[in-house]
């Protein structure tokens, strides 16, 4: 089935090594350009000198952007005490870019947005969030990764630019205009290449998950008030506030004034804090609200996953696994709330919300083209399915969407499928430049496909046109893999040139074998072909099967079926004993969308294969 | 108005005092707050009020005491300065062997004793009304407090322990080395300056007001240590206040 052609109007350019240094270089003329570089052995984010010394390819260990959005010691006036007071404005953020941020810190930023822009906006955070250019990079999460469940292992926004690795080069995103006149400016040559179609974006595999989806955590947790773990790893916590310190998302903090030592003038000061300390919450008289760490521990879970998600529909938790991955104590949100999770057990709302368009995740074991644009994709899924042929799959590559396919392989053993893609738009590209071991989202099978048991003691015609072979030949090898259960078993195919038959390998071995009956035209003819000229209907005119036991599936271009269809039945096949194949571009396989309806028809649910007697009135269907 | 200041040395190495007089680039502003009128180390005389004194050292034997007692009469405002007037410092070491036999293998048999006892720290002999920790101090931390007692502030230490500053710094954690660190239970304020140079926290400036002993004990059993290991870390500095014992 075809897809949109949808790529959001983003630009991928692509870049070497030796291109994002020259581009880093002539930033460093006009901006402060920060990075993950090596200090004695540490990786820090830091500001450069050199751009030789940007890692791109860094482990998630290194501090956040918080540290230059919302710095630590952060002057917020100036005070001047020479006989009267005198206040000053704080000097503007100077120009800087974040150059190499993984998606997980971008989507904190999000975070920091949604809280600090709330309400009366944080100026001095704004300005430095204006004066910054947001380089995201891609990453690889380690032990202590949990973005998978947060959803925060891609970012589709919230960058100027982003840079994807693939291969030994990368592929910079345009976020933003801001990006985009970045490039035009300081990467000229890069800027001016032509774009590329956006890479197939792997989903992440982190070895830790959520065993529930996100949005079970704040009813979790509402529930958990009480619950004995928070005074478990209150006895645990060591109160150092190494996890909201380092958190790409904490931004709690206290005010300070910095005198100078001459006493003449001084700064307030904001200063990060934590809600981990004695004495965060002071109440009058020096005593201490939250004066446990078991009470503190719950109030930072209740923070990220409760509080925050009430207000802004987003967990203030991006799965970075900076707490886990430096605590001293080994205090990991995952091990908490998935124990919690366990403990409550699946709540009896039924599956979660959503889950019927959430994907499972498929590999690809193998990619051959089979000519004219076409390749041949075998997928191995998660869990064995069973299916009819005729049927079809979603496929998603997250970050481009999600499209239909007609299975062209026969159910077999369920755990594995074949499709053919026609390179058209940006995700069926994407899907061309998969290499086995990459992996897809794919949902299904869906749909109604040929009837199997009325065809079974009856001769079978298939008639093919163009790309239409895709479905018939997850019949055909259905068929023969129960040769016996069926009469004689003709195809007829017809393709524009000799060389754009689908499945070559496949066609010379049938005609070889004798189990069935393959004709072939072509439209355009070229030597050798010396088979008929003309499309399908050539070949039908010639035939020569008994009308009363025959069953037809036809599939092709919907012309193809305006004309097929009145030669089948004006030989005598009734109507109810044509299937079409009607395929249509839907987006939900549910029978929801109403993007796939043909007059009254749902096709994804009563088709793709629909019986020529139940359309031959609908308009929509066959005449137009 | 400049504060009349002294600063006193007992038993000690004179470590901080000399990080004070190290603070050259502050020094001019540093005399537009204070009038040193005693200090032994860089000039004679004294003996007249004080609106502050900064007393370096433990305190040992009657003679030191009585000494300590005559500058808290004369000062309205008296600082610890460094650890060993703070908590003791390493001077508590003293505790874990026989004083006479110490003093003669120090400084040979037969010599005159200079200071019997014990040593303890100046606030277990007089009221302190202020402290600078660590050994030695922290010169930014001394100027600090001294700016606090010059407009009349309390002077407030962190209340929160070195891991801090080591993350601020982005420091690795000396656990991840393999080592022994006691920055999780000690008082912060001196930029983690010993992780930081590579060594661990041996927990010069005390502990923190609130150390989670239970759980630092519980990661450093986890971490394979035994508790003598542990004693051992703890007893250079902290002997009294580890409550690892």
């Amino acid at each position: 089935m075809g897809e949109r052609r949808d790529d959001g109007g983003s630009l991928w350019l692509p870049a070497t090594e030796v291109d994002v240094h020259r581009f880093v270089r002539a930033l460093m003329s006009a901006y402060e350009v920060v990075g993950a570089r090596e200090r004695r052995g540490r990786l820090i984010l830091e500001r450069l000198d050199d751009p030789s010394d940007l890692r791109l390819a860094y482990p998630p260990r290194v501090h956040s952007p918080k540290k230059f959005l919302f710095p630590n010691w952060e002057k917020l006036f100036r005070f001047r005490l020479e006989g009267t007071v005198r206040l000053e404005a704080e000097h503007a953020a100077p120009p800087r870019v974040l150059f190499g941020l993984h998606p997980c810190d971008l989507h904190a930023v999000r975070i920091l947005d949604d809280c600090l822009f709330d309400g009366q906006p944080d100026s001095a955070y704004r300005a430095k969030r204006e004066a910054t250019v947001l380089v995201g990079v891609d990453c690889e999460p380690d032990d202590h990764c949990f973005c998978t469940s947060m959803g925060t292992d891609r970012v589709a926004t919230g960058f100027d630019l982003f840079l994807h690795r693939d291969a030994d080069r990368y592929l910079v995103q345009v976020g933003t205009p801001r990006g985009r006149g970045l490039l035009d400016r300081f990467a000229p040559g890069l800027a001016g290449r032509p774009g590329e179609p956006p890479l197939p974006l792997q989903p992440k595999r982190t070895r830790k998950r959520l065993v529930q989806p996100v949005e079970a955590l704040a009813s979790l947790l509402e529930e958990g008030y009480e619950h004995p773990i928070w005074n478990e790893i209150g006895d645990r916590c060591l109160g150092c506030g190494t996890c909201t310190l380092l958190c790409p998302s904490c931004y709690c903090f206290t005010v300070e004034d910095r005198l100078h030592l001459d006493l003449a003038g001084g700064e307030r000061v904001r200063v990060w804090d934590s809600c981990q300390f004695d004495q965060f919450v002071q109440l009058s008289g020096g005593r201490e609200a939250r004066a446990n760490q078991a009470d503190r521990q719950r109030h930072r879970f209740f923070r990220k996953y409760k509080y925050l998600w009430e207000r802004y529909r987003r967990t203030a938790c991006v799965g970075c696994g900076r707490c886990s991955r430096e605590c001293l104590a080994g205090i990991d949100p995952v091990e908490v709330l998935n124990r919690l999770l366990e403990e409550r057990g699946v709540p009896g709302a039924g599956p979660p919300p959503g889950g019927e368009y959430r994907p499972d995740l498929a590999e690809l074991v193998s990619a051959e083209p089979l000519g004219q644009g076409v390749k041949r994709l075998r997928l191995r899924l998660p869990r064995p399915v069973s299916f009819d042929p005729g049927t079809f799959l979603t496929v998603s590559v997250f970050g481009l969407g999600e499209a239909p396919f007609t299975i062209a392989s026969a159910p077999g053993d369920g755990a594995h499928l074949e499709l053919a893609v026609a390179a058209r738009g940006s995700l069926t590209q994407t899907l061309h430049r998969l290499r086995p071991g990459d992996v897809v989202g794919v949902r299904g099978p869906f749909g109604t496909g040929f009837p199997l048991d009325e065809m079974a003691g009856r001769d079978v015609l298939l008639v093919a046109g163009g790309l239409g072979m895709v479905i018939l030949r997850s019949l055909l090898m259905t068929l023969l893999a129960r040769r016996r259960d069926f009469g004689r078993v003709v195809l007829l195919y017809g393709a524009r040139s000799p060389g754009a038959f689908l499945f070559q390998d496949d066609l010379r071995r049938w005609r070889g074998g004798g189990a069935l009956d393959v004709r072939l035209a072509v439209e355009e003819p070229s030597a050798p072909w010396c088979g008929p000229r003309g499309n399908v209907t050539r070949l039908l005119r010639r035939l020569d099967l008994d009308p009363g036991r025959t069953v037809a599936a036809v599939s092709g271009p919907a012309d193809m079926y305006r004309f097929t269809t009145p030669l089948l039945t004006g030989l005598g096949i009734p109507p109810e004993r044509v299937f079409l194949n009607l395929e249509r571009r839907m987006k939900c396989g549910l029978g929801k969308c109403g993007k796939c309806r043909i007059d009254d028809l749902c096709v994804c649910e009563a088709g793709p294969v629909v019986r020529y007697s139940r359309v031959r009135d609908l308009k929509e269907a066959v005449e137009r | 108005m400049k504060l009349r200041a002294g600063f006193f040395d007992f038993t000690g190495c004179e470590g901080c005092q000399l990080t004070v007089l190290n603070l050259e680039d502050e020094f001019l502003d540093l005399a537009g707050l204070i009038d040193v009128v005693e200090f032994r180390e860089v000039m004679t005389g004294g003996g007249g009020d004080l609106d502050v004194a900064f007393v370096e050292g433990s305190i040992c034997g009657p003679d030191q005491e009585a000494r300590l007692k005559d500058i808290r009469r004369r000062s309205r405002l008296l600082v610890a300065l460094g650890a060993c007037a703070d908590t003791t410092g390493i001077n508590i070491l003293v505790r874990l062997q026989d004083p006479e036999v110490l003093h003669g293998r120090v400084y040979g048999p037969g010599a005159p004793v200079r200071a019997r006892g014990h040593p303890r720290a100046v606030g277990d002999v007089v009221p302190v009304d202020a402290r600078v920790p660590g050994c030695p101090v922290d010169g930014g931390e001394f100027l600090r407090v001294l700016q606090a007692l010059a407009v009349g502030r309390t002077p407030e230490l962190p209340a929160h322990p070195v891991c801090v500053e080591c993350k601020l710094a982005e420091l690795p954690c000396v656990f991840d080395e393999g080592e022994m660190c006691l920055g999780p239970v000690v008082r912060a304020g001196c930029g983690a300056r010993c992780p930081e140079g590579g060594d661990r926290c041996r927990g010069c400036r005390g502990l923190v007001d609130n150390p989670r002993s239970s759980s630092y004990r519980r990661v450093l059993e986890e971490h394979g240590l035994t508790e003598d290991d542990m004693l051992a870390e703890f007893r250079l500095f902290n002997l009294d206040g580890g409550g690892e014992r």
